[in-house]
């Protein structure tokens, strides 16, 4: 019994693994279940996050596309717009009838015509670019406004610790 | 997974006609990722299968590309772009199979000449056998309009032996069709696999070969159904409800949110059926029914209702979520004790006296920290604004704020022991910090526009899953 959710993710992973997008891996953690995913994204060039890989698990809800899933990063990351605990928080992952800040557009939201491929580079170029009108980690975006240097030394700590160095 | 083996557009790319990937996708949708299925094109002039579009439109009332609002009625039929996806279709597997054929022979430049010789070889093979079927197929389909006849001979062959996505043969003319077809198609299968039965058949495919003309003559065995009006659920009640469910012939079990749900996507499939050039049957869309009920459905695990159940018993929550409970209101008491001391204490002691269920509106507070329309009414705003600056690590050690403040925790435990003896709540507490939980609420102190007396639990179900991954993980 395949349901068009798993249909459909069928599908991201084989265009995922044919033709992946520079910097990013992701696919299923097994693939008799595909609604858990695990991403490995490594950090943009030119930025603290550059040489870091971070690891990342994104869950499917059961009626994916129409709704979009959640990204949570494994590792530790020092980002405005990243949890403590990881998770991602991303225009581009929430539905787009949830707004309680109306800092977003809604053409920036969740469309079934977005794909795990779009959010992942969305979250790569988050790294590069924080944004600070909705913060997720305040001491975070409070850094990086305030004290550009010391954010920096703490991403590029997090990259070595990431990396076992 | 021999079922999850589906072509894709990224086919293309490792052959000589990787230019072809882009023009497979086009012919793709955008949120199935399949080829269009009855495209639909919408009053924004997006095309979509007609199930996608209908799904997402009942999902959200939005186009999917331009989020512009959009209606299911105001749906035309892209008859276009179904054509062009037909023969893409049926072209595909030579045009493919070709283009790979031809990277390789590049590739390999040393046995090149070998190589050559043996796909002579398999053309004339192949030729011999299949001037049959070239015969049986007036026209060479699209993609084979540029080749020669040879290649083109390869091109009805693969056909024969290629299944394309979702699609099988069937057992008694070969001709692949989709799954659904199948025993639709029996009923009115021309005859045997052998020369005559092929020819009657293909000569009804390819005489006109737009198909869609032939909507009204295709042999159905059911006449076209009407497409169903949608319902407005608000206005029925659940016996009214579950009587048109029943009248649709669809199950009528589950709560009424799960009727509206069902009822919405039998809605899709039979109103996208009715779009389709060859309807299924109803006991087809059944068993797609079936199929959304186990995976989306009542049979899914799929707790999407947010109104709770009648029968919540808010007290054994309450237990089993102590420790949620008594972390948040440590925090909460953290960061009000010193400025309200007083005021919160004569609050808290009225507060004791009222009964068990009363907690329970404690757990808009306990929604994961992104959720703040709940929370702020709450915990006042200024609040959770300073909690990052006064905490580095704000989740770390919050269960026990008091730890070491004797003065502090000697009030608390009288305060806990008075309002022990005033409730008749049957929690456990005891007279430590931790059992403070159900009957001293922080959140009763702050003025709560949900706690009334005469309401015994919330209009509303905090969903479970979102505050324990949060709770948990910041430990």
């Amino acid at each position: 019994m395949t349901s068009p959710a798993s249909k459909r993710l069928f599908k991201e992973y084989r265009g995922l693994s044919s033709d992946p997008p520079e910097g990013i891996t992701a696919g299923p953690v097994t693939e008799d279940n595909m609604f858990l995913w695990e991403a490995l994204i490594q950090g943009p060039e030119g930025t603290p996050f550059e040489g870091g890989v971070f690891p990342a698990k994104l869950e499917f809800p059961k009626d994916y596309p129409l709704a979009p899933p959640t990204m949570q990063f494994l590792c530790e990351m020092w980002h405005p717009n990243v949890y403590p605990n990881g998770t991602v928080c991303i225009s581009i992952l929430h539905p787009p009838g949830d707004d309680p800040h109306h800092y977003e557009q809604a053409s920036e939201r969740w469309s079934p015509i977005q794909s795990v491929e779009k959010i992942l580079i969305s979250v790569m170029s988050m790294l590069a670019e924080p944004n600070d009108e909705s913060p997720a980690n305040v001491d975070a975006a409070r850094m990086w406004r305030e004290k550009r240097g010391e954010y920096e030394d703490r991403v590029r700590e997090n990259v070595r610790k990431g990396l076992g160095l | 997974m021999a079922s999850f083996d589906l072509p894709d557009s990224t086919d293309w790319l490792d052959t000589s006609l990787s230019s072809f990937e882009p023009l497979e996708a086009a012919l793709r949708c955008q949120v199935c990722k399949e080829f269009y299925d009855t495209p639909m094109i919408t009053l924004c002039s997006h095309t979509f299968c007609s199930l996608c579009i209908r799904r997402c439109i009942t999902t959200d009332g939005k186009c999917p590309t331009c989020k512009k609002e959009g209606q299911t009625d105001k749906l035309m039929p892209n008859w276009v772009v179904g054509e062009i996806v037909e023969r893409f279709v049926k072209a595909r597997p030579a045009a493919l199979e070709l283009a790979r054929r031809d990277k390789e022979e590049k590739k390999g430049t040393s046995g090149r000449k070998r190589k050559l010789d043996d796909t002579d070889l398999e053309d004339d093979e192949i030729s011999v056998r299949s001037t049959r079927s070239r015969k049986t197929r007036t026209a060479a389909p699209a993609g084979g309009a540029d080749m020669s006849d040879p290649i083109a001979v390869v091109n009805s062959e693969e056909e024969g032996d290629y299944v394309p996505e979702g699609m099988v043969k069937c057992p008694i003319c070969q001709k692949a069709m989709k799954e659904e077809q199948v025993y639709m198609h029996l009923d009115s299968c021309p005859g045997q696999k052998g020369p005559g039965g092929r020819n009657t058949r293909s000569r009804t495919n390819n005489a006109f070969s737009n198909t869609f003309q032939h909507q009204s003559t295709k042999l159905s065995p059911s006449p076209t159904p009407t497409r169903l009006p949608q319902l407005n659920y608000s206005l029925l009640k659940d016996n009214a409800l579950r009587q048109k469910l029943h009248s649709l012939g669809i199950p009528t079990w589950g709560p009424k949110q799960l009727l509206i749900r069902r009822h919405t996507e039998w809605l899709n499939l039979w109103n996208s059926n009715c779009d389709a050039t060859h309807p299924k049957t109803k006991g087809q869309l059944l068993k797609e029914l079936d199929v959304w009920e186990r995976t989306q459905g009542g049979h899914a695990g799929f707790t999407e209702a947010k109104v709770m159940k009648k029968d919540f018993d808010g007290n054994k929550w309450a237990t089993n979520n102590k420790d949620h409970f008594d972390e948040l209101i440590a925090n909460a008491r953290k960061k009000r004790t010193a400025p309200t001391e007083g005021e919160e204490k004569s609050e808290e002691k009225k507060e004791g006296v009222k009964d068990a269920p009363k907690v329970i509106p404690v757990q808009y507070s306990r929604e994961q920290p992104a959720n703040p329309p709940t929370e702020t009414l709450l915990i006042p705003h200024t609040e959770r604004a300073q909690e990052p600056q006064t905490d580095t690590k704000p989740s770390v050690d919050v269960a026990r704020p008091y730890e070491g403040n004797n003065e502090a925790l000697a009030i608390i435990r009288k305060k806990v022991d008075e309002a022990n003896n005033n409730s008749n709540s049957s929690s456990s507490a005891g007279p430590q910090l931790e059992g403070e939980a159900p009957s001293l609420r922080p959140s009763e102190g702050i003025s709560n526009p949900f706690s009334s007396p005469s309401r015994k639990v919330p209009m509303f179900q905090v969903p479970e899953d979102p505050v324990i991954e949060v709770e948990t993980k910041s430990r």
